[in-house]
């Protein structure tokens, strides 16, 4: 932590405002905080409870225009949402230049709703992570729970625990958890259903959705917002209906959009109210897009992804 | 065709057909329509800005102030802009098409209020279609009323609306003072926005109610053109638009602070907004 | 009113299977089947596993608000002489049956409070509304689950408050109490146990009085109606509030006070369906007019809006009552952790709630 409010002090003279995480009133998670001055500094945090993705501030109306343009604006970055940045860099909606790149070597971040799974009915005063363990106080007393069991889905096959772009880096680097080739055993469980099984499971998983839109407004790469055609009536793709057609038709327009943009920072999936593992479809595609075109979103700013250009001379399908 | 309706459903509305169609401008179309009920049309009673609700069915609902006065009765009139998917779909119905109408809703002025007081109504594009419906009922009622002054503006000679009876308010006691924006060939009137022209006019406050409707740019600065010459914020008043669903006061869509533009509007005295101006 | 009953653990379920048979049974439970996951209020029947550890995820609205709900039916007839004229016909009839609501809590309850308001104390009436709400009853918990993100008696209620509730469920050693409140079903419940014993019914005569003093939430979020117009033009206060928000519809589609909705026509051509369903202010579409001009065009104004209407709009029009059940869910829902307790409670320059 010292060494985060460190550099981030030492960083500030040339920040225009700087994006990082801070305390909430819930000790399992925290809240995005936008700070510019150097007394907020302490603010700042890092720990595994640092679930949010900030990079979608950076382009979500209204994202933040420097008052003073030779100033930059800082970002913490783990290594899921640094990938995100390098797509929004690709794509020119943030600029490499505007942005100073604090990257937090990674080693997994943690998911409230497996912990109250586990402690239920918990009122957790305090908790933190020691080792591989995840430490709770609360009104029973102290609880010790091993961390890949409340870790989120996304980090348990996380393949770049670590910032793939970064201006200043915090933390000593991360190692993998799983062997990269198990990235996609998620997918691949469900795609070893038949498939009156598969329906069923996607049938019984999206009928929860509330189209509460918080899976598309949490994508950092969700750029249409307000535009977004899942809510104008002109034209009218999406009725007001709750049934399940609206709502695959919802998150299949949805996951189509990120096709091969997608860096499976898994925002979608945490902000979820229904727990529904939206970010499963976009692992799907995104198996798809790595198969046939051998393309990982989110690693090389110069890349252009493969849907958002032609080449005649493709040969993977 | 009987029809499976209960009593008492607010949200049900009115069966009613197009009498006629005025085209009033390039995007701004009147409607004259009566309610099929012939004994719930000939009771039918409101206050002038009071607003309706039509339905075209299978596009929806969207609320217009019944423009025409409650002191002429053969039908009810609505002037609506294409600017949306519902007014489009109203833009091509044709005499004889049936809609849905839900009226009279809202407030209304409160022209009671008003009797023996000099009037200044104005009026910006679309926005003197609210104005309209008191206009001709102050007309319908003179005696009632001192000087009555009617400024109305609009883009260009082409977007004003009811030019076809502006002889009428003129014989009727009204003192009209037209605007455009900027010149155009064979205008013999005035020329410059609304607010200028407020300036320019420079009305009396004493013993004056302003009425003031137009779209939101226009209203702010004739607001700051009323305070500059005295104006009350009691003696200022306005009707607004939002955008409603339910039009009863339910929906939670239309506030403005915890005033319900559907139920407790779309007519305002200035004192009654202020603190909220930043949501108008 | 006397009616009193004692449902065993174990034989809950077999208490419950009868009573569905007589009434529609809606009772705490998860999709998946199982205790895991997200859990809502849905149809009992024999073999739904009742989730009542733990206060709901989404509340007990959709009984009454359901999330799509028609409010009539059209259709147009062709004349066949004349193909240019249509006959045009509605159609409002709706059918609601009686039903119960097994498992309900306080919170749950204090929002009707707020929706009986809302939907029937004029001057237009909700005919849709006021026909489920009276032919629903329920059992209401008295709730010893409260976490760090409840706080009911900050809203005036608490985990004890029946206002509202036909019958009280005790949780005490091995089942459960359930008794009658009021003259609607007085013996809905009589044929399906025994009498409780002395025992049982002291105990749970002492755990009720210990919930009735336990303060969940340490603020008083009443009376703010002043406090908020006074920071209303405070543009600062109120992106500090709401710099976080990404706009999404979690905070008022699990709340089970919001209840704005918007109105739609879904057509299948000539014939087709005027649904009434849920909206959310923080949507940039909710206030969105025709012509492109959005009074409240930014997070700032829709979260000022969703705090005002909670705190100040709904008490100054319904006598001091807030739009607010203090259940929590916003802030434990809330994918950037923002806490409501904030906002409301530092109009008055308090601090943040924290129990």
């Amino acid at each position: 932590m010292n060494e985060l409010h460190k550099l981030v002090e030492e960083a500030l003279p040339e920040l225009d405002m700087m994006i990082g995480w801070a305390e909430s009133s819930d000790p399992l998670r925290t809240t995005p905080v936008f700070i510019n001055d150097v007394e907020s500094i302490s603010r700042l945090i890092w720990s595994p409870f640092c679930a949010q993705n900030l990079t979608g501030y950076l382009v979500k109306p209204p994202a933040p225009q420097p008052a003073d343009k030779d100033k930059k604006i800082g970002i913490c970055v783990k290594g899921c949402d640094s990938r995100s940045l390098v797509a929004l860099i690709q794509e020119k909606f943030v600029a490499r230049e505007r942005l100073h790149i604090f990257g937090i070597a990674c080693r997994g971040t943690v998911d409230w709703r497996r912990i109250m799974l586990q402690v239920p009915r918990s009122n957790v005063k305090s908790a933190r992570v020691e080792d591989n363990f995840l430490l709770l106080e609360d009104t029973d007393g102290t609880h010790k729970l091993k961390l890949e069991d409340v870790l989120a889905r996304k980090c348990l096959r996380c393949r770049y625990p670590n910032p793939v772009i970064c201006d200043t880096m915090i933390g000593e680097p991360a190692v993998l958890r799983i062997s990269p080739e198990d990235a996609y055993r998620d997918v691949e469980a469900v795609d070893q259903k038949s498939l009156e099984e598969r329906l069923a499971f996607w049938q019984s998983d999206l009928d929860r959705c509330m189209r509460c839109y918080a899976c598309r407004n949490a994508c950092p790469l969700c750029v249409c917002q307000d535009q977004c055609i899942a809510e104008t009536r002109e034209p009218r793709w999406l009725t007001q209906r709750t049934g399940i057609r609206e709502k695959f038709l919802f998150h299949m327009i949805h996951a189509m959009h990120l096709a091969g943009r997608c860096t499976e920072c898994g925002e979608c999936e945490r902000v979820c109210p229904m727990e529904i593992p939206v970010t499963l479809i976009k692992e799907k595609l995104n198996k798809i897009i790595s198969d046939k075109l051998g393309y990982t979103a989110g690693l090389d700013p110069n890349a252009v992804p493969p849907m958002l250009t032609f080449d005649p001379g493709e040969t993977g399908v | 065709m009987t029809d499976n309706k209960s009593l008492n459903n607010p949200y049900l509305p009115d069966l009613a057909t197009v009498q006629e169609v005025i085209d009033e401008t390039a995007n701004i179309r009147t409607l004259r329509v009566t309610l099929d009920d012939k004994e719930k049309m000939a009771a039918f009673n409101f206050r002038p800005g009071q607003v309706g609700q039509i339905s075209v069915f299978g596009t929806g609902e969207s609320t217009f102030v019944i423009n025409s006065p409650p002191t002429r009765r053969d039908y009810l009139q609505f002037s609506v802009m294409r600017v949306g998917e519902i007014t489009q779909r109203i833009h091509q119905l044709n005499a004889g098409d049936r809609i849905g109408l839900r009226a009279p809703l809202g407030n209304g002025f409160q022209y009671e209020d008003m009797k023996g007081r000099d009037i200044l109504f104005i009026g910006g594009g679309i926005g003197m279609a609210p104005l309209r419906t008191l206009l001709l009922h102050m007309i319908d009622n003179r005696a009632d009323y001192g000087d009555i002054t009617a400024i109305y503006g609009a883009r260009s000679p082409k977007d004003l609306c009811y030019t076809y009876e502006f002889e009428e308010w003129k014989t009727g006691g009204v003192n009209l003072v037209l605007t455009v924006d900027s010149e155009f060939p064979g205008w013999k009137e005035r020329v410059g926005f609304v607010p200028t022209i407020l300036s320019q006019e420079a009305p009396s406050p004493l013993n004056r109610i302003a009425i003031v409707c137009g779209p939101p740019i226009m209203i702010k600065f004739v607001l700051f053109g009323l305070k500059e010459l005295g104006f009350e914020d009691r003696q200022i008043i306005t009707t607004l638009e939002k955008r409603m669903k339910c039009g009863i006061g339910i929906c939670g869509r239309c506030n403005v602070g915890s005033k319900y533009v559907c139920v407790d509007g779309p007519v305002f005295n200035y004192e009654q907004i202020k603190g909220m101006c930043q949501e108008l | 009113m006397a009616g009193k009953i004692f449902i065993a653990l174990d034989r809950l379920r077999s208490t419950l299977d009868k009573l569905c048979s007589k009434i529609d049974l809606l009772a705490p439970a998860s999709s998946q089947g199982n205790k895991t996951g997200p859990t809502a209020f849905m149809p009992y029947r024999s073999g739904v596993v009742p989730v009542l550890d733990r206060q709901t995820t989404l509340p007990l609205k959709k009984i009454l608000l359901p999330q799509a709900e028609t409010l009539l039916r059209y259709e147009y007839c062709k004349d066949p002489q004349d193909p240019l004229k249509a006959a045009l016909s509605l159609d409002d009839r709706s059918e609601v049956r009686p039903t119960l609501v097994f498992g309900a809590r306080p919170c749950d309850l204090k929002a009707l409070s707020t929706f009986d308001r809302v939907f029937t104390s004029g001057p237009y009436k909700d005919p849709y509304y006021i026909e489920r709400r009276k032919n629903t009853l329920f059992a209401t918990l008295v709730c010893r689950e409260a976490d760090g993100a409840c706080f009911c008696s900050s809203v005036g209620s608490g985990p004890a408050d029946m206002e509202g509730s036909d019958f009280r469920i005790t949780g005490i050693e091995g089942g459960f109490v359930v008794e009658n409140l009021t003259e609607k079903a007085p013996d809905l419940f009589d044929s399906l146990g025994e009498a409780p014993t002395q025992d049982q019914q002291s105990e749970a005569g002492r755990i009720i009085e210990d919930v009735s003093q336990y303060r969940i939430g340490t603020l008083d979020l009443r009376g703010n109606e002043e406090a908020f117009r006074k920071r209303f033009e405070d543009n600062e206060y109120w992106q500090k509030m709401a710099a976080q928000c990404l706009s999404c519809g979690i905070c008022t589609f699990v709340c089970p006070t919001c209840y704005c909705f918007t109105i739609t026509d879904e057509s299948d051509n000539l014939r087709g369906e005027r649904l009434r369903s849920w909206d959310s202010c923080m949507f940039y579409h909710y206030t969105l007019e025709a012509s492109g001009h959005n009074p409240r065009p930014t997070k700032l104004n829709r979260y000022r809006n969703r705090v005002g209407h909670k705190f100040s709009y709904i008490p100054e029009k319904y006598d001091g009552l807030l739009g607010c059940s203090g259940c929590g869910r916003c802030i434990r829902n809330c994918p950037v952790s923002i806490d409501i307790r904030q906002a409301a409670g530092q109009l008055k320059e308090n601090v943040c709630d924290r129990q």
